[in-house]
This record gives C-alpha cells, sequence and structure tokens, in this order.
C-alpha cells in the first residue's frame, strides 16, 4: 500500500513538473513570436521605406532647386520657399490637412502622452497638438510637477488630452488601434480610461504664440 | 478481503492509466511546442533582415546626400544674399536653426544609457528589463526637453520635436534609423538645470529603478563643449498646408 501511495505521489508531482514546464514554454514561445512578430518586421520594413520614398523627394527637390540657384531670381525664390516650408514646420503658421483626434478621457501619466505623441510622429505625422498647443521645437517636454499634474509650455494639462495630428489619416488611425498598440496598451494598463479616436478630413492648428 | 484488494488495484490501475495518458500528452505537446526551426521561417527571416539591411544602406547614404545638399545650397544663399542684401536670410537661418538644421555647439551634458551585463543571460520577458528601451530614451529625452535644450543628439543622430523614437522587435530606431547600444544622448544647454533634473531620482523612476537593481547603467556628465549634429532627415509635407488666419 505505501509503495503504491508513494508512486501515486511521485506520479502527481511529476505531471506538476510537467505542467508547469508545458505552461513556461509557452510563454517563452508566446514572447519569442512577440519580439520577433511577423508584423513588426513588415512595420520596420513600412517605416523604413517611407522614410527612404520622403528622403528621396527631398533629395530631387534640393537638386532642382540647387540646379536653378544659378539665376538670381530663383535663388530669392529658393530662399522665400524654404522659409515658408520652415514656417509650417516651426509652428510659426497656422495648419490644416486631415488627420486624426485622438481623445484620452482619464487621468493618465505623462509617460502615455510622450508615447502618443511619438507613436504620430513614427506613423508620419506632419503636425502633432495636445490640447491645442502644437508639439514644436521651442515646446517644452512634458513635466510632472509634485501634485501629480503634468505640465506643458508652463501650461497645466487637465484630461480630456486631446490629441490631434495632421498626416494620412488612415495611417495614423491604425498606427494607434493596431494590436499591441497605444489605445490598446493604455487600456491594459490604466483603469477608468476611455481612449477615443477618430478619423477627419479637416483639422487646424493655430501658430505657435 | 479479496474483493477490497481486486477494487483497489483496478483503481490503481485507472489513476495511473489517467496519470500516463496525461503524462504522455504533455510529453508530446512539450515537443511540438518547441520553437520552430523550420528552414522555411528562417530564410524567410533572413530575407527580411537583408531587405531592412539594405534599405538601412539606402537611407544612410540619402540622409549623407541630403546634408551635403542642404549645405551647398546654404552657400549659394550665402552667397546670394550678400550679393543682393537681402535680408531674408536671416529669417531662413533662425528657422534653421529652431529646426536643427545648424550643428550646434556649447556646453552641456552627456549621458550614457547602456544594457545591463546580465542581459545575455536573461531570457523571456526578463531580457526587457535589462535592456535600454526606446521608452527610456524617450523618457530622457522628454525630461531634457524640460530643461529648454539647444540641440540633442542620441548616438549622431540629431532629436528634433519630430524625431520619433521607437522600437520595433529588439531594434532601437531614432529618426527611422537603427542605433545600438551604449547609447550616448548628447544634451547642449543650461548644464546646471539640466544636471539638476538628472540628478533628481524622481525625474526617471523607471530606469533608476533598474539602475539601483543593477539592471541597466546610467550615468552623465557635464561637459564644457559638446557637438550635435545637424538633422539628417527630411521634411516633406504632403499633408499640411498653411490654414487661414483666425
Amino acid at each position: 500500500m505505501r509503495k503504491r501511495e508513494l508512486s501515486i505521489l511521485l506520479t502527481a508531482i511529476l505531471v506538476g513538473v510537467l505542467i508547469i514546464m508545458q505552461g513556461k514554454s509557452f510563454t517563452s514561445l508566446d514572447q519569442v513570436t512577440n519580439r520577433e512578430a511577423r508584423t513588426d518586421i513588415f512595420r520596420e520594413i513600412q517605416i523604413l521605406k517611407n522614410t527612404n520614398d520622403n528622403l528621396n523627394d527631398e533629395v530631387k527637390d534640393l537638386e532642382d532647386k540647387l540646379g536653378k540657384m544659378s539665376g538670381q531670381e530663383a535663388g530669392l525664390q529658393g530662399i522665400a520657399s524654404d522659409i515658408s516650408k520652415y514656417k509650417l514646420a516651426s509652428g510659426q503658421l497656422p495648419v490644416s490637412g486631415p488627420g486624426i483626434s485622438f481623445i484620452i478621457n482619464g487621468d493618465v501619466s505623462a509617460i502615455w502622452l510622450t508615447d502618443s505623441v511619438n507613436e504620430l510622429f513614427a506613423a508620419g505625422a506632419e503636425a502633432v497638438s495636445l490640447n491645442n498647443i502644437r508639439i514644436t521645437d521651442q515646446t517644452s517636454g512634458f513635466d510632472t510637477i509634485p501634485n501629480g499634474q503634468i505640465m506643458l509650455n508652463s501650461v497645466i494639462l487637465k484630461s480630456p488630452y486631446k490629441i490631434e495630428a495632421i498626416g494620412d489619416k488612415n495611417t495614423l488611425a491604425d498606427a494607434l488601434s493596431q494590436p499591441q498598440g497605444i489605445i490598446q496598451r493604455l487600456k491594459e494598463s490604466v483603469a477608468a480610461v476611455t481612449p477615443e479616436l477618430q478619423q477627419k478630413d479637416l483639422i487646424k492648428m493655430d501658430k505657435v504664440i | 478481503m479479496r474483493m477490497a484488494d481486486f477494487d483497489l488495484s483496478w483503481k490503481t490501475k485507472l489513476v495511473f492509466v489517467v496519470t500516463g495518458v496525461i503524462i504522455g500528452l504533455l510529453v508530446t505537446t512539450q515537443f511540438r511546442s518547441s520553437i520552430p526551426t523550420s528552414s522555411y521561417l528562417t530564410d524567410e527571416l533572413e530575407v527580411q533582415k537583408q531587405l531592412i539591411k539594405s534599405f538601412m544602406d539606402d537611407q544612410a547614404l540619402l540622409k549623407s546626400k541630403l546634408v551635403a545638399l542642404r549645405q551647398k545650397i546654404d552657400d549659394q544663399q550665402q552667397k546670394l544674399s550678400a550679393s543682393t542684401k537681402n535680408t531674408n536670410l536671416e529669417i531662413l537661418d533662425g528657422l534653421k536653426k529652431e529646426l536643427g538644421l545648424n550643428q550646434e555647439k556649447g556646453p552641456g551634458v552627456e549621458i550614457n544609457l547602456n544594457d545591463g551585463a546580465a542581459a545575455s543571460k536573461m531570457k523571456g520577458e526578463e531580457v526587457s528589463q535589462f535592456l535600454v528601451n526606446a521608452a527610456d530614451l524617450r523618457d530622457v529625452v522628454n525630461l531634457l526637453r524640460t530643461t529648454k535644450p539647444e540641440a540633442i543628439a542620441i548616438n549622431g543622430q540629431r532629436v528634433i520635436a519630430s524625431s520619433p523614437i521607437t522600437s520595433v522587435g529588439n531594434t532601437i530606431m531614432v529618426n527611422n534609423f537603427h542605433l545600438l547600444p551604449p547609447f550616448k544622448i548628447t544634451a547642449i544647454g543650461d548644464v546646471d538645470v539640466m544636471s539638476q533634473r538628472l540628478k533628481d531620482k524622481v525625474s526617471l523612476p523607471d530606469i533608476n529603478k533598474r539602475v539601483k537593481e543593477n539592471r541597466i547603467s546610467f550615468s552623465f556628465k557635464e561637459l564644457d563643449s559638446l557637438i550635435a549634429p545637424v538633422y539628417n532627415g527630411d521634411f516633406v509635407f504632403k499633408y499640411i498646408a498653411e490654414a487661414a488666419h483666425q
């Protein structure tokens, strides 16, 4: 009897060990898959392709511009067009275009705002604003003050956080709503947060004051 | 007595049979769940890696072309402006400085962030705790931006407002360009303010926690002279246009 009980006990332990091993092997496999996910590689390839396409476009533009610069008038026109373009980029002009509106209802920490803005620029946003503050090179970082509130450009931000971005509205929306994208991660990590995403044909942003 | 022995033996047999079946199933599943090593998948991944490498090589070439062309145009514009006394050039220079299109030089801080030595021994989810993640770089850059720096760069990539800092798999990309650890973050600006923010343990909670646990390394030094290179990304606008003044 004791031998039988012992062998049953040993077998049960062995089964337990195997169950744990199995569970771990599934977890490891998931992690390997996630880190080397095909979607990630495809996304990387897409990002690189878009980047190179844009770089190619700009190189062609600059070559063209350089070729025309021998004439004085064309040269001065080139300066004027650069000024207009860089004013759009720096927020010195009000801008408009298609894009998305992403609203985060609820209290979140500054990292979520940093990551949301980053995600939109990574997806090719040409202009981004948060609660009507355009994010430019003159904008400060997101600062968390001692009482936990988030400050941007000396303005205390309050929920709802409305992030708007101008760019390819489908690409921008896909970037936020993709599996394991910021919307999913936000919902999983922060309780009582309701993100709202809307594609829009026209978004307007004021110039930086 | 014999009947009881028979019952016990039958029950025990049943337990062993069921257990045996379970073990058999588990062993089979265990073997089947091993990481796929099929040559098709490996080949496919290899092709994708080659494709990425080819894109990266093209990108490096295009970026150096872009910087050289911008410099040539700048030289031409300087000459033209001198001969025509065109004052617009001053406005243009101001905008270029703001957008990171000028090399910046000045005092600042140099931050070093590196993966933990034990990273290579780690497996699964734990490994990310021993690696510098894109989020760490974003947090440091965000912190530096609160001090209104003149320029920030990571491993020679100038970081501007629209510079994405992302991770795809195990790779970190800044301006969509692959970077490898160790990460050297250069920030030109008010050294005292930047140092104060970086020393504040509350500022970078996740990084400081992992540094304390010897998972990653983080250090910084104040320097009198640092150089931040020119932004080498594009400014191609396909969607934004100037809006009517309100």
